[in-house]
């Protein structure tokens, strides 16, 4: 255990030294997620200006509630987007040529890969610090239970967002076209996991879809818990089911790990790109 | 002149041999995305109806038809940019930038034999965003043809426009992913592709004024909706100027940017 949790501390400074301080994840967190939450709040205001839409959804009523909503998730799917970033910057070690002495040294497999996510959302704390800000200039639209509750939607979306990190290393270390899941993870995973609508305007297939992705139940949490005044007791079903996709996405990972890992050692791909 | 065929028919052999789908999954993609969340919205939470200031605004009540129109034309833009703008960088990594220096062509025509080329794939690729949006139950409407003609032109010198600077600041910073992606995120927000402009604050709507896209936006925007209250000729005149001044100034930093890329890569 002390042996992983130096190679997850080790990965996670690398990964710390690569990335932060770079002009490209001050854009890609902070200045492009932003312009984008402005487009988005912009396209849907004719609709949900409509008359009587707000009978159909009371936060369309109001404009700020509308913005705190969408704003919501912009940061989670930001967060999530960054492990995304994360693992894409990693299978950049196969281009380096370092790959394979990665997969040479004892190191622990998933322990690596864990460290490569949690590195990645540890030097994303300061959006968390942005969002603070200018959800405590909008206090007013804060509706918590109790204080515990940011511990709950905070946690609600750590924990996961390490698993799917986890999992999108196993399975983009492996392939050679990443850039092409890369792109597949990108668009697809607002749509389904509602950060631009409520899920209840979405289709049942897009719904069903959306719940194999830990967005989505991260997003329901942190949307309950911070704008709806939700306690846990309300928010177990999703809280549950979260739970469950964490444990099934780190199974999924080491057996990706080892089946890649083996795979490799037969066809000797790990160089190739 | 005499460098337009032959950049047109290079960079048809290149595009065949080596088509990049991701660029094109990911563009199609983020279209088709748009439309679907406005599908969805206006079904879902506007109850088939839009509020009374979108009305005003566009003259018309035809909001999937606004977005939809506005995705495609943000889809061309995008792949537009993408083949114009980064031609240069990409000469730059390929290592074939000094021998298009060495070259006695011009720049003027080698960009306009790349822009050429990238207008025969993006229509095909608009009209697959087009056509899905179709199938999903979108109704598209072109009150004036000639317009729309208009309109495909004028975005064409917009984009033009706008690229030639754009390259210019890729060679001198030696990068083109933030560049790019700022100029496109900024661009969806400040031109009115989906939304129209009057919902921005004073200060970003004045920004976009500024953007032959926005001016070309409007000439579309006349060909496609039919209460779209739009005085085309002065909005061509004014995207046209716009486009050409851009062009002019991105032409005049073209050399200096060029020659920055080339001593970097010497020192290098």
């Amino acid at each position: 255990m002390r042996h992983a949790l130096r190679v997850v501390a080790a990965e996670a400074l690398k990964q710390h030294r690569r990335l932060f301080g770079q002009p490209l994840v001050v854009f890609s967190m902070l200045i492009w997620p932003v312009l984008t939450l402005a487009v988005t709040y912009y396209t849907v205001l004719p609709v949900t200006g409509a008359p009587a839409a707000g009978a159909r959804w009371a936060v369309a009523g109001d404009p700020r509630r509308l913005l705190a909503f969408l704003a919501a998730g912009a940061l989670a799917y930001t967060f999530f987007f960054s492990l995304v970033q994360s693992a894409w910057h990693f299978s950049f070690e196969r281009v380096s040529g370092t790959l394979e002495a990665v997969f040479l040294s004892p190191a622990s497999r998933l322990a690596l890969v864990v460290g490569n996510g949690a590195g990645a959302l540890v030097q994303n704390a300061w959006l968390f610090g942005c969002f603070a800000v200018a959800a405590a200039s909008a206090a007013d639209l804060l509706r918590v239970a109790h204080p515990g509750m940011y511990v709950v939607a905070f946690v609600a979306l750590l924990v996961p967002a390490v698993a799917w990190g986890a999992f999108l290393n196993s399975l983009l270390i492996f392939s050679r076209d990443s850039a092409f899941l890369y792109t597949l993870l990108d668009d697809p995973l607002w749509f389904v996991a509602g950060v631009r609508l409520p899920l209840f305007a979405l289709p049942v297939w897009v719904k069903a879809v959306g719940l194999a992705f830990p967005l989505t139940s991260s997003l329901v949490v942190l949307r309950g818990s911070l704008l709806d005044g939700a306690r846990v007791a309300e928010l177990a079903a999703p809280l549950a089911w979260l739970a469950a996709l964490t444990v099934g996405l780190f199974a999924a990972a080491a057996g990706l790990l080892r089946w890649g890992e083996a795979r490799a050692a037969r066809t000797g791909s790990l160089q190739l790109f | 002149m005499a460098a337009v065929w032959p950049t047109f028919v290079r960079n048809w052999r290149v595009t065949l041999r080596a088509y990049p789908w991701t660029y094109f999954v990911g563009t199609l993609a983020t279209g088709l995305l748009t439309v679907g969340v406005a599908l969805l919205a206006y079904r879902a939470i506007g109850g088939g109806r839009v509020a009374a200031s979108f009305t005003a605004a566009t003259g018309g009540s035809d909001y999937l038809g606004y977005v939809t129109v506005g995705a495609a034309a943000l889809t061309f833009t995008t792949r537009m940019v993408l083949w114009v703008a980064k031609a240069q960088i990409t000469e730059y990594r390929e290592g074939t930038l000094e021998s298009q220096l060495l070259t006695p062509a011009r720049r003027l025509p080698y960009l306009l034999g790349v822009t050429l080329q990238a207008l025969t794939t993006t229509v095909v690729e608009v009209a697959v965003l087009l056509a899905a949006a179709v199938a999903l139950g979108v109704r598209l409407s072109v009150p004036d043809p000639l317009a729309l003609v208009a309109a495909l032109a004028a975005a064409t010198v917009a984009v033009l426009g706008m690229s030639v600077p754009l390259s210019a600041v890729m060679l001198a910073a030696g990068e083109a992913h933030i560049t790019q992606n700022t100029l496109f995120t900024a661009m969806a927000l400040l031109c009115g592709f989906t939304f129209p402009t009057g919902y921005l604050p004073d200060a970003a709507r004045w920004l976009g004024e500024a953007l032959p896209v926005t001016w070309a936006l409007r000439v579309l925007r006349a060909a496609t909706l039919p209460g779209a209250s739009v005085d085309v000729p002065s909005a061509l005149a004014v995207c046209l100027a716009l486009g050409a001044a851009y062009l002019a100034v991105g032409l005049w930093i073209l050399p200096p940017a060029e020659r920055r890329a080339l001593q970097r890569s010497g020192n290098a």
